[in-house]
C-alpha cells in the first residue's frame, strides 16, 4: 500500500467509524431503557400478582385496584380540597420553617449564637417528626398552630445546617478584594454573599421540603379534620386498603414530582455552574 | 489557657471571653429553653385556666423521666424492656436490610442494565414517608413483630443499596492491577483490597440505615405495634398524658444521640484507623445527595 | 537477572472511532543485568507495555515470555503513584504481595525497609507518610519479593525534583547492588540517559522506533560533558521521531 492514497480512503472510513460509535451507544441506551421498562412491567406485575394470591386482595389491593379507586375518589370530588388543604399547610409552614432556619444559620455566625443554636439543630436533624407531630397533637389538639409547629420544628434544622455551611466557606479571598477596592457592605452583599449563599440556601430548601410533606401528612393523621392525613387515617380505621393506598400514591407522586422534577430542575437551571465545580 | 497567668489584668478580659465562648452558649442554651416553656406556661395559665394538664411542667417531665429510668412505670412495661424489644426489631430488620440492599447495590455496581432495571424503584422507595410504610404493614401484617420488621427493612434498603453501588462504582482498580502485576491470588485480594475497600461505605450505609431505620421504626410501632418504644409513646398519647409523651421523646432523643455519638463514632474511630484524618472527625465516605437526605415522618 | 522476549505485540484499545492502537508490532530481547529505560510522549504505549509485560493486561496479539534460567520469572513492579493498600500497616502491605508470612520473609521486608530508610515506619499507615516515603516502600515492596525483573512506571514522576533525585540515587544503587533486569518507564529524557544502559524510544502509534545503547560509566553526574552530549543525541532523535509523528 502506498502512502499516497490514504488520505483519500481515511475520512470515509473514519465516519462510518463514527457512525458505529454513535449506533453502538444507541443501542446502549436503547437496552438502558429496555432494562428500565422491564424493571417498571416486573415490580408492577409483581404486585397485581401477589394481589389476591400471595396476600389476601383486601390487604393488599393490586395497581388496577387502586387506579380504579383513584377515579371513584375523583369524581366524588374529595381529592382537589384535601390535596390543596395539605399544600396549603405544607406552604405556610415551610415558609416559616425556612425563615427560622435561615436567621438560625446567619446568627451561626457569631461564636457565642453558635455554641446556642448547636444542640438545637443536632435535636432538630435527630428527632423523628412522628415526636413532634405526637406532641404538638396532644398540646394543640387540632388547632392549626401544631401541625406548623411540628413542620417548622422537624424543617428548619436542614436549612441551618446548609445555610451555616455556606456561610462557613464564604469566599473570604473575594470579599478581601472587594474590601481593598473601597467596595460597600451592601454592594458586597449583592455580589459576593448572596450570590455564594443562594445555592446552599437552595439545597437546604430541596431537603427541607422532602421532610416538610412527609411531617404535614403524619401530624395531619394525628390531629385534622381535612387533608390528605385526615382522608388516609379515615381510610384505615374504616380498613379501606385500595382508599388509603390511593391517598398515599397519589399524593406521593404530586411530592415526588415537585421534589424530583420542579426543584431538581430549577436548581440545575439557576445552580447549574456549581456541579461542574463540584465535579 | 490564659487564666493561669499570674498578672491579675488578664484575667478579666479572658472571663469575657469565656463568658463568649461557643461553649458558654451551649450551655445557656438549655437554660433558654427551660425559662420559655416556664413562661409559656404562666402566661397561658393565665388567659386560658383549663390548659393546665394539657401543657405539663418541666418538673412533671423529670418526674416522669426519673420514674421510667428506675423502671417505676404506670405503662405495661418498663422502658429497658420496651427500647429492647425495639432494638431487638431494629436489629433484625436492618439485618435483612443490610443483606437485601448488599445484594442489589452490588449487582447495580456491577451492571448498567441492573442499575437501571431498580433505579427508579429505588429512588421511589427512598422518598416514601415511612408513614406510608407503617400504615400498610399495619395492615397488612396485624399487630406482632412482621409489621414493624418490613417497616425498618423497607425504610434500611435504599440507603444501604445507594451506598454499596457507591462503593462498587469507587472499586480501587489501580490496587487490583497492583496486586495482579505481583501475581496475589485471588481470595487474598479480595480478603486485603475489595472488603477493606467496601467497609466505610458499608458503614456509612449500616449508620444511615440504623438512624433512618430507627424513625422507621417507631413509626411502624405506634401504628402497628402491641409493645415496644414507639408503641408505649403512642400509649401516653392516648392516655392524654402530655409529660408522658414529652418525657419519652426525650428518652428517644437520648437513645439516638447515644448511638450516633457514642457506638457509631467510637466504632468508626476503630474501624478506620488507617484514615490520615479519622481521629478528628470520622466522615463518611462520599455522601451523595440522596445519602444527606434526612427523611422524617 | 531475567531474559525477556517479546514477540509481534500488538494491542489495540476500544472499536470503531474510539479505536487506539496502544503497540504497533513490537520485537524486543531484553536480558541480563541491565536498566532499559523506555521513553516517549505520553499516549505512545509506554505504561501498556509494561502492563502487558507484568500481566495486568493481555495483548491482542503477539506473545511475550519472561524466563529466569528457562523459568518462569518473578516479577516486581513499582506504579507511578505508591498504589499501597491505605488501611494496612506499611509492613502488612509489603507482606500481601509475599507468597508466605514466615519468620524469614518478616525479616526480607524489613531489610528492604531498611533499604529504603523506612525501617523504623513498618507499622505506621501509609496515610502517615510523605509522598516521597510512600514511593520508597513501593520501591522496597517490588524488591521484597526478590523478583528477577523489576518493572518501573514513572516511579518518580509524581515527587518534587529533590526528592525524585534522591530515591533516583538510592534506586540505582540497590538496581548494582542486587543485579536484577530493570525495565523502566519514564517521559524524562535526562532520567533515562542518567540511570539505564539501553534506551527504547516508542513514537505516536506504539511503534518502537530507536533501540540506543548508553554504554557511560556508572555514576553519571548530570554536569558531565558526555552525560549532556548523550542527552543532546537523545533529544535530537526524539524530536526526529516527534516530527515523525505528527505527520
Amino acid at each position: 500500500m502506498s502512502t499516497a492514497v490514504a488520505p483519500t480512503t481515511s475520512p470515509p472510513r473514519r465516519a462510518s467509524q463514527a457512525e458505529l460509535a454513535r449506533k453502538a451507544q444507541r443501542r446502549d441506551r436503547i437496552k438502558a431503557w429496555g432494562w428500565r421498562l422491564a424493571g417498571y412491567l416486573f415490580f408492577l406485575s409483581l404486585w397485581e400478582f401477589s394481589s389476591g394470591r400471595l396476600m389476601d386482595e383486601t390487604l393488599l389491593p393490586g395497581p388496577t385496584a387502586v387506579f380504579a379507586t383513584f377515579g371513584e375518589l375523583w369524581q366524588s370530588g374529595k381529592v382537589p380540597g384535601a390535596f390543596a388543604t395539605t399544600l396549603t399547610r405544607i406552604g405556610i409552614g415551610f415558609l416559616l420553617a425556612f425563615v427560622v432556619g435561615v436567621l438560625v444559620g446567619m446568627l451561626m455566625q457569631n461564636r457565642w449564637l453558635s455554641g446556642f443554636f448547636k444542640d438545637a439543630v443536632t435535636i432538630g436533624v435527630t428527632t423523628p417528626g412522628l415526636i413532634w407531630a405526637l406532641i404538638t397533637a396532644i398540646i394543640f389538639g387540632n388547632r392549626e398552630a401544631g401541625p406548623l409547629l411540628a413542620i417548622v420544628l422537624t424543617t428548619f434544622a436542614v436549612i441551618t445546617v446548609n445555610v451555616s455551611e455556606g456561610i462557613k466557606s464564604l469566599p473570604k479571598d473575594l470579599i478581601d478584594m472587594a474590601k481593598s477596592f473601597g467596595v460597600g457592605v451592601l454592594k458586597r452583599n449583592r455580589h459576593i454573599v448572596i450570590p455564594h449563599l443562594a445555592p446552599f440556601i437552595f439545597t437546604g430548601v430541596r431537603f427541607g421540603f422532602s421532610i416538610a410533606w412527609k411531617v404535614t401528612v403524619l401530624t395531619e393523621v394525628f390531629s385534622s379534620s381535612s387533608g390528605i392525613g385526615f382522608e388516609m387515617r379515615t381510610a384505615t380505621q374504616l380498613f379501606r386498603l385500595p382508599e388509603f393506598l390511593t391517598w398515599i400514591l397519589a399524593f406521593y407522586i404530586l411530592a415526588l414530582f415537585l421534589e424530583k422534577v420542579v426543584l431538581e430542575a430549577i436548581e440545575r437551571r439557576f445552580f447549574g455552574w456549581r456541579t461542574t465545580l463540584k465535579a | 489557657m490564659t487564666s493561669t497567668s499570674p498578672i491579675s489584668p488578664t484575667r478579666a478580659p479572658s472571663l469575657t471571653r469565656a463568658l463568649k465562648s461557643p461553649l458558654s452558649g451551649r450551655l445557656t442554651f438549655p437554660l433558654v429553653c427551660l425559662g420559655v416553656w416556664l413562661l409559656t406556661i404562666q402566661a397561658v395559665t393565665t388567659i386560658w385556666p383549663f390548659a393546665v394538664d394539657v401543657l405539663p411542667t418541666p418538673w412533671q417531665v423529670a418526674g416522669f423521666m426519673w420514674d421510667e429510668i428506675t423502671g417505676n412505670t404506670l405503662a405495661p412495661q418498663n422502658m429497658y424492656e420496651t427500647f429492647w424489644i425495639s432494638l431487638q426489631r431494629l436489629g433484625a430488620g436492618m439485618a435483612i436490610a443490610m443483606v437485601v440492599g448488599g445484594v442489589i447495590g452490588l449487582a447495580m455496581g456491577l451492571s448498567k442494565s441492573v442499575n437501571a432495571f431498580f433505579n427508579d424503584w429505588i429512588v421511589a422507595i427512598l422518598a416514601m414517608p415511612n408513614l406510608a410504610w407503617a400504615l400498610f404493614c399495619s395492615l397488612a401484617f396485624g399487630f406482632g413483630d412482621t409489621g414493624p420488621i418490613v417497616a425498618v427493612v423497607l425504610t434500611g434498603v435504599p440507603f444501604v443499596v445507594i451506598n454499596v453501588r457507591e462503593g462498587v462504582r469507587n472499586a480501587p482498580t489501580d490496587l487490583y492491577d497492583m496486586a495482579r502485576a505481583f501475581g496475589v491470588p485471588r481470595e487474598r485480594a479480595i480478603r486485603h483490597v475489595l472488603i477493606p475497600s467496601l467497609m466505610p461505605f458499608l458503614f456509612a450505609a449500616g449508620r444511615y440505615a440504623f438512624a433512618l431505620g430507627w424513625k422507621g421504626l417507631v413509626v411502624a410501632e405506634v401504628f402497628g405495634g402491641q409493645d415496644g418504644a414507639g408503641w408505649t409513646i403512642k400509649f401516653w398519647y392516648d392516655a392524654h398524658r402530655a409529660y408522658g409523651v414529652i418525657g419519652y421523646a426525650l428518652l428517644f432523643v437520648i437513645f439516638a444521640l447515644f448511638f450516633e455519638k457514642f457506638l457509631f463514632d467510637r466504632l468508626s474511630r476503630r474501624f478506620f484507623r488507617w484514615r490520615p484524618s479519622a481521629n478528628a472527625t470520622a466522615e463518611d465516605p462520599a455522601p451523595t445527595d440522596q445519602q444527606r437526605t434526612p427523611q422524617h415522618g | 537477572m531475567a531474559d525477556i522476549k517479546v514477540e509481534n505485540l500488538h494491542k489495540e484499545f476500544g472499536a470503531g472511532a474510539d479505536r487506539v492502537v496502544a503497540l504497533n508490532d513490537v520485537n524486543l530481547e531484553i536480558g541480563g543485568h541491565v536498566f532499559v529505560s523506555v521513553v516517549g510522549a505520553s499516549g505512545c504505549g509506554k505504561s501498556t507495555l509494561l502492563n502487558i509485560l507484568s500481566g495486568i493486561e493481555t495483548p491482542t496479539n503477539g506473545s511475550v515470555t519472561i524466563t529466569q534460567a528457562g523459568h518462569p520469572a518473578r516479577a516486581g513492579y513499582v506504579f507511578q503513584a505508591a498504589r499501597l493498600l491505605p488501611w494496612r500497616t506499611v509492613m502488612d502491605n509489603l507482606l500481601f504481595v509475599q507468597t508466605d508470612r514466615s519468620e524469614e520473609t518478616r525479616r526480607r521486608c524489613q531489610h528492604y525497609l531498611d533499604m529504603v530508610q523506612l525501617g523504623d515506619k513498618a507499622k505506621k499507615y501509609p496515610g502517615e507518610l510523605s509522598g516521597g516515603m510512600q514511593q520508597r516502600v513501593g520501591i522496597a515492596r517490588a524488591f521484597s519479593t526478590e523478583p528477577d525483573v523489576l518493572f518501573m512506571d514513572e516511579p518518580f514522576s509524581h515527587l518534587d525534583a529533590i526528592t525524585a533525585r534522591s530515591l533516583r540515587t538510592e534506586l540505582h544503587q540497590m538496581w548494582q547492588e542486587t543485579g536484577k533486569t530493570v525495565v523502566f518507564v519514564t517521559h524524562d529524557v535526562s532520567e533515562a540517559v542518567e540511570l539505564s544502559n539501553r534506551i527504547l524510544v516508542f513514537a505516536k502509534g506504539g511503534h518502537l522506533t530507536e533501540d540506543i545503547p548508553m554504554n557511560l560509566p556508572f555514576p553519571r553526574d548530570s554536569s558531565d560533558p558526555d552525560v549532556a552530549l548523550a542527552k543532546a543525541e537523545v533529544f535530537r532523535i526524539f524530536e526526529k521521531i516527534g516530527a515523525l509523528a505528527v505527520r
